[in-house]
């Protein structure tokens, strides 16, 4: 009787599914390198990303609320109209508090129309009411132990060795995780590609030599960008260190941002 | 003496282990991105990816080869802090082109950020726009050296 599994047969079976698994081997290094000469040859050449850190101060002092950082962002990166905003300004007013109120302030008004974009309204009291009242500019913390990127399910967000922390906008699936998790709201759901988006400190740019569009056209110098692996003598971060007493966001969360705050009050959050 | 034989079913599941752990790595070899690893658990190719991307604020430096004239009256003064572009707009394609002409400029740019705002910190300079000149603002000011008048 001739059965229809005898050794050569079941050897040539497991021969050729060895070859296809070496075959596949050899064609993964191959796709690379096609990919590499096809999809990327738009990128800066000569970047590399382990030998940098980049570092972001915003000095609230200085901000005077113009929203050129918000215009800016938006166009540089391409950002939905709406209330999309990769950085955005907020508005903080800080009222007198009432007499005998036991106080030491009253309750304080945040506000952010369109991100701060196209200005502030006058505030909503007069200005004998207001103890003080000052912009701060908001973006992505660049937290070292960011929260977002622990909680994406596919690998599509994470910490660039240059401390950037970027979306794969292939890999991202949208399920929104990393906007919950993101405890500054610096994330959302972009309405056209259906990804999540954030700051991505204008990759294209800094890869290049330039600085963020922020930062670039800020008109009074209150956002100062640097690269802690290449601080130059008399590196602006250095003066800003020295200058001022500086302060991050939510410093109680442990998530260690590398956007620094010189100016911040107790009520900004 | 007896020839050692494989029990079949024996030999039917390391077949099976075999097959199963083989397309494991096969589909593993065929769905993974191939820099995927590079630099940490993502697909390295991304960060080539976020930077092939066009800049379109040229920057200062850009504006410095050919008006270093301006940029040089512009360090000496008041608004030495500011880019070409934060007033001028997306100059790029005026960069790449000269004949295509920055965007031009009105007064209202100005008090974009020189209105009196309460907000703004105190040692900005501000006006009250009603209370100080109906004019036009470069009837008194150069907006390149704000400190010289015309």
């Amino acid at each position: 009787m001739k059965t229809p599994y005898n050794r050569r047969s079941a050897l040539a079976t497991l021969g050729g599914a060895l070859a296809g698994v070496l075959t596949l081997t050899v064609a993964r290094p191959l796709k690379a390198a096609v990919q590499k000469v096809f999809v990327s040859s738009g990128a800066p050449r000569g970047y590399d990303p382990s030998k940098h850190k980049w570092l972001m101060c915003i000095d609230t002092n200085k901000c005077i609320g113009c929203g050129l950082c918000v215009e800016a962002c938006k166009k540089e990166n391409g950002v939905p109209e709406g209330p999309y905003y990769r950085t955005w300004v907020e508005r903080y007013i800080i009222p007198k508090p009432k007499p005998g109120d036991g106080q030491t302030r009253g309750e304080t008004l945040v506000d952010c129309p369109n991100g701060g974009m196209h200005g502030f309204p006058e505030p909503p009291m007069p200005k004998s009411q207001i103890e003080h009242s000052f912009f701060v500019p908001k973006m992505c913390n660049l937290c070292e132990h960011s929260p977002c990127v622990q909680v994406c399910p596919v690998g599509a967000t994470f910490d660039a060795p240059d401390g950037a922390v970027l979306i794969d906008p292939t890999y991202c699936i949208g399920c929104g995780f990393c906007i919950q998790a993101c405890p500054y709201g610096c994330r959302f759901l972009n309405p056209v590609t259906k990804t999540a988006e954030k700051c991505t400190l204008c990759y294209h740019r800094i890869t290049r030599g330039l600085k963020p569009a922020c930062v670039e056209i800020c008109p009074t110098q209150a956002r100062i960008f640097g690269d802690l692996k290449n601080l130059v003598p008399d590196d602006p971060i250095q003066k800003f260190y020295e200058q001022n007493r500086v302060q991050v966001l939510k410093p109680h969360l442990g998530t260690e941002p590398r956007v620094l705050y010189a100016g911040l009050d107790k009520e900004v959050r | 003496m007896r020839r050692f034989k494989l029990p079949p079913q024996i030999l039917r599941l390391v077949l099976l282990t075999l097959g199963i752990v083989g397309t494991y790595f096969v589909a593993r070899a065929v769905l993974t991105p191939p820099s995927f690893g590079k630099y940490g658990w993502y697909r390295g190719a991304a960060l080539e990816e976020l930077a092939a991307r066009t800049p379109v604020y040229a920057g200062k430096q850009a504006c410095d080869e050919c008006h270093s004239e301006i940029l040089h009256k512009l360090a000496a003064d008041a608004h030495k802090t500011l880019s070409c572009e934060a007033c001028h707009g997306v100059s790029r394609e005026h960069g790449e082109n000269p004949d295509i002409l920055p965007v031009k400029l009105t007064g209202s740019h100005c008090i974009r950020c020189h209105e009196a705002n309460v907000s703004r910190p105190a040692w900005f300079k501000q006006i009250v726009v009603r209370d100080h000149y109906s004019g036009k603002c470069v009837e008194c000011h150069v907006p390149h050296q704000p400190n010289q008048t015309p």
